[in-house]
């Protein structure tokens, strides 16, 4: 199940908040080497991580396998802070979209080659929390290579600047809105129409 | 410079949204790359070693080949022994043909398959690796008699070769129905059977009323209706929308 954890009941997820933290560190600074993040305590935690912040959270048998991080673009967040260059035109901004970061799975429930059913799922989360609160984009900075998947999965991402080569790998920011459409080609390709998002997880009031 | 190229990427992504076939796709696509040297393509997922011409060709979303050199690469296995395909697995970018010469150069089978391509009018290339949703190998390959093509614009080139391949993978699931809307269309028409105004599914889908009327005339055309309401009917009954 997907657990969307922000402001209004993260006092309920102190101990699954921890392990976001070293999950975040072991994936994005030991893995992927963004060596600006590493903390000698092992938790990747950055200046987005404040209470305006959405975090999914893919659990299983109580452990984090899986995790994503929404942050609203009314306020600072990647795009419009750490990586504007990528964004040529208008940047895109308002309640209805949101940025998307820092998608993780677990290194022990990560599949080779054929699907990604963690990834999946949290994708499926962020769909169905949007659909019902309004959301309909999400922003995103990925490398090239997934924007195959995004396309796929039937989300219209526009692409806001052309590729650019950050740490060896080209990186492109999109637009991507999504729909009705999106959320049957999900369940279509995770084979189940029932829905990920815990009942725990909070609403967001656009304000 | 680099604003440009986001220009030019963005109104082959608008023309691409209007693409109904295949045929349409390629064409598109040679007129825009035309100003690189770009003469020919080829997309398609990866088929098993050895697998017969016909099933190497089911492979092929897209064919804008020279025949006579497509009908001889794929009935003498050439497929098998290119190099720009066999280099695929191990490449997560866009390489030049010319760039991967190391791989044919002492292999005289592979060698060959260059030395004919260029006879063929295939002399320069570059490849994009792609990895599909469910995992499959595939790629999508430009090539001329001479073609120059700067850095920068093969990120472009990888932008546009991965967007042209979610459209051909789009088309082929819908190949199977008699008539073919393109995803526009039938996203238009989806949103007036949920009752929507031209003006509001202009607003939904970042176009203008008058794309709106656009696609909703050749829709008309294409399922023989009078009006939006029978275009509504007719494809809730093919199953065209839902």
């Amino acid at each position: 199940m997907i657990h969307v954890v922000t402001a209004a009941n993260q006092d309920r997820y102190a101990a699954e908040m921890e392990e976001v933290w070293r999950l975040r560190h072991r994936v994005f600074v030991e893995e992927k080497g963004w060596s600006a993040l590493r903390r000698p305590d092992g938790r990747e935690i950055d200046q987005f991580d404040t209470p305006h912040a959405a975090h999914f959270l893919a659990i299983e048998s109580g452990q984090v396998i899986g995790y994503s991080r929404l942050l609203p673009t009314t306020r600072p967040h990647l795009l419009s802070d750490v990586l504007p260059e990528l964004c040529e035109g208008d940047r895109p901004a308002g309640p209805q979209i949101w940025e998307w970061t820092r998608q993780a799975v677990a290194p022990s429930h990560r599949t080779r080659g054929k699907n990604h059913p963690v990834s999946l799922e949290v994708m499926t989360g962020i769909v169905e929390w949007g659909l019902e609160n309004g959301v309909t984009c999400f922003l995103a900075q990925m490398p090239i290579v997934y924007l195959l998947h995004v396309l796929q999965l039937h989300f219209r991402a526009v692409p806001l600047g052309v590729p650019a080569e950050i740490d060896g790998e080209r990186i492109i920011a999109v637009e991507a809105r999504f729909d009705a459409r999106t959320l049957r080609k999900l369940q279509e390709i995770r084979g189940t129409k029932a829905s990920v998002l815990a009942p725990t997880s909070p609403t967001y009031l656009m304000a | 410079m680099s604003r440009k190229r986001l220009d030019l990427t963005l109104a082959f992504l608008r023309a691409l949204d209007r693409t109904a076939s295949p045929q349409d796709v390629s064409e598109l696509l040679l007129r825009l790359l035309g100003r690189f040297g770009i003469e020919h393509a080829l997309a398609g997922t990866l088929p098993i070693i050895g697998a017969p011409p016909r099933q190497q060709y089911e492979h092929a979303l897209l064919d804008a080949m020279p025949p006579d050199w497509k009908t001889r690469y794929l009935s003498r296995g050439y497929l098998f022994r290119d190099a720009t395909v066999r280099h695929l697995a191990e490449a997560n970018a866009p390489y030049a043909w010319s760039e991967i010469a190391d791989r044919y150069r002492e292999d005289p089978a592979a060698l060959r398959v260059m030395n004919e391509a260029g006879e063929h009018g295939l002399r320069h290339g570059v490849t994009v690796p792609l990895l599909t949703l469910d995992g499959q190998l595939a790629g999508f390959s430009f090539s001329g008699a001479r073609i120059e093509v700067s850095p920068e614009d093969l990120g472009t080139l990888q932008l546009v070769a991965t967007y042209a391949f979610a459209q051909l993978v789009l088309l082929r699931s819908e190949a199977g129905a008699e008539i073919r809307l393109s995803p526009r269309e039938r996203e238009v028409l989806q949103w007036v059977a949920e009752g929507k105004t031209n003006w509001e599914i202009g607003e939904i889908l970042s176009i203008s009323a008058k794309g709106v009327e656009h696609h909703l005339r050749t829709t008309r055309s294409k399922l023989g209706t009078l009006n939006s309401t029978q275009s509504v009917a007719v494809a809730l009954r093919r199953g065209l929308i839902s």
